[in-house]
């Protein structure tokens, strides 16, 4: 019940730059030595963009890339919280929670690293997946396909390109790629001393994890939940496993398809 | 800096070293977490919610943010009595500081066993009794919602327990101050005022409501003058110790809920998203005995009431 590394902590952090991507999406680096330092892909962190309890949670993002004292996120405008953090400058603070849970490497505990990984992320998704690929480098990645929803998505769609060089794009409307999911772009069988590493929509993971049913514990999922702490205390965030109920903050949020019960699990 | 005699507060058959309590259902059993560190400025710590067998809790969106606040519906998810005991305790005891188990009042049968499987252990100082439930064996409402049947659920616990037992109101009782003096004369050490506020949220998208079980309970600062209101009503009906609960978030709303009566506090969704909290309560705290020139906090205590 313990979580991969050690619990998180609160830190006044300033915002070292954004970059809007487009339609609402966009990267913003933030400045904090302590989470930049020690988080590791398929880890998140808690963000607070609001000041007197308003919006009053924090909103869980992914680690999209860190090194020397920065690390980044990658949002997509959903509601007033990530509204607020779309809005932050270079120079504004921000509070931060992290680095929190199990990702793509503790959370496999002594299982060693797979020869090949492929990579596969819907919309947003991609942050935890472009910060896996600097970290196993790119001759370890057999192959990326990420899908998003289409139109609106286009900046979106260049900055994928941009930081996955031959990357096997799909959206739903085909307006950008080819119609289709990121499922489309991976192989139907997976190959020997291969695994998938996904994050994205809870349908696509659900959907994932159909595709290679026998395969399900070479096939790790960086799940999303509501959640109010990020610290295991809530309780808000759990999902259903052949082990019980557990944790994504904490527990998580990385695990293999084949632990998630998938058919118990609410959209 | 405080001095520890300043924020001494005995309380309830408990001495603690600070007037902050963290409420239950908050603090996770993840061992830093538990380290002095990382609880200065606690004077007490109540468990998650424990009931005499494990329960998996509710299924479904648990969580769901409000102006100011949060409705969570977790359905007291716990692993129950003995393996709260076997896996639970021996981290909590090593805090080194006084705790409370909080214990689900569940039918008759289930919280007289669950008290002596506890009974049986040397060194839990304290049940929380939580009376938010819904009686089993009655008509189904809370057990909190009338004197009546929260007399009874305290003549049970106490008619068990030997050691501190402090009892949680809930906030949907009509006759919160019935219930308070029904909660003293059966022989509560202290009074827990209270718990989250029943409410609900709509999943427009979903054009369903977003909880399962439709209500769920509401906390955070959105409910602290709801909260405060309570404490002083019931305050003004009992002679016990009472503990000040929902919505502080601030040594400001700490400081109004003891000049209103209450001897200490609980923080618990505020602590979800500072973990500093207890500490800067009791920075401010301190700083106010020193500017308005009282001794200790004990002596804020109902400073609010006289005329």
């Amino acid at each position: 019940m313990s979580c991969g590394g050690s619990a998180p902590r609160d830190y006044e952090a300033k915002v070292a730059g954004s970059r809007a991507l487009g339609d609402g999406s966009g990267l913003i680096a933030v400045e904090c030595e302590a989470i930049a330092s020690a988080a590791e892909p398929g880890q998140f962190v808690m963000v607070r963009p609001g000041s007197c309890g308003d919006p009053f949670l924090g909103r869980p993002l992914a680690v999209a890339a860190a090194s020397g004292g920065i690390f980044k996120m990658l949002y997509r405008v959903v509601g007033r919280g990530t509204e607020l953090l779309a809005s932050k400058r270079q120079g504004d603070s921000l509070v931060v929670r992290g680095p929190i849970g199990r990702g793509f490497f503790s959370s496999r505990g002594d299982t060693p690293l797979p020869k090949k990984v492929l990579l596969a992320g819907g919309s947003v998704g991609a942050a935890p997946l472009l910060f896996a690929a600097r970290r196993l480098g790119m001759a370890k990645v057999a192959g990326v396909s990420m899908g998003v929803a289409g139109r609106g998505w286009e900046g979106f769609a260049e900055w994928l390109k941009e930081s996955f060089p031959g990357v096997a794009l799909f959206s739903d409307d085909g307006s950008v790629g080819t119609k289709g999911t990121a499922l489309d772009g991976l192989p139907s069988e997976l190959p020997a001393d291969t695994e998938v590493w996904a994050c994205g929509p809870q349908g696509m993971l659900r959907a994932l994890a159909a595709k290679y049913p026998s395969d399900g514990a070479r096939v790790r999922v960086a799940l999303e939940s509501r959640m109010a702490c990020g610290m295991g205390g809530c309780l808000g965030c759990v999902i259903p496993t052949a082990r019980g109920n557990r944790r994504v903050c904490v527990d998580g949020p990385v695990f293999t398809a084949e632990e998630v019960l998938w058919n118990e699990f609410a959209d | 800096m405080s001095s520890r005699t300043e924020m001494h507060v005995p309380l309830g058959g408990l001495n603690l070293e600070s007037p902050v309590i963290i409420a239950s259902g908050v603090w996770p059993y993840e061992a830093e977490l538990w380290s002095p560190e990382r609880l200065e400025g606690v004077g007490a710590l109540c468990t998650k919610a424990v009931s005499l067998n494990g329960r998996a809790g509710n299924k479904g969106v648990r969580v769901w943010e409000t102006p100011c606040g949060m409705l969570n519906s977790i359905g007291l998810q716990n692993s129950g009595v003995r393996s709260f005991l076997d896996d639970y305790l021996p981290l909590v005891r090593g805090a080194n500081r006084p705790f409370l188990v909080n214990l689900v009042m569940e039918s008759e049968r289930e919280v007289r066993e669950s008290i002596a499987a506890l009974a049986e252990v040397p060194g839990i100082p304290a049940i929380e009794l939580n009376i938010s439930c819904p009686n089993v064996d009655g008509d189904g409402m809370a057990w909190g919602i009338s004197a009546e049947s929260a007399a009874k659920a305290v003549r049970i616990a106490r008619s068990e327990w030997k050691g501190a037992l402090w009892v949680k109101l809930t906030p949907q009782s009509p006759d919160l101050a019935g219930v308070a003096k029904a909660v003293e004369a059966e022989g509560a050490d202290a009074i827990v005022c209270g718990n989250t506020w029943l409410g609900m949220a709509m999943d427009i998208k979903k054009k369903r409501p977003a909880f399962q079980r439709v209500v769920a309970g509401l906390s955070g600062p959105a409910v602290f003058p709801l909260a405060l209101r309570t404490v002083w009503q019931v305050c003004g009906a009992v002679k016990i110790p009472v503990v000040g609960c929902g919505g502080v978030a601030s040594w400001e709303d700490a400081t109004a809920m003891l000049l209103a009566g209450a001897s200490a506090v609980e923080v618990g969704a505020a602590l979800f998203i500072d973990f500093e909290l207890p500490r800067k309560i009791v920075a401010g705290l301190s700083a106010y005995l020193a500017e308005q020139k009282i001794d200790s906090v004990s002596g804020l205590t109902g400073l609010g009431r006289h005329e």
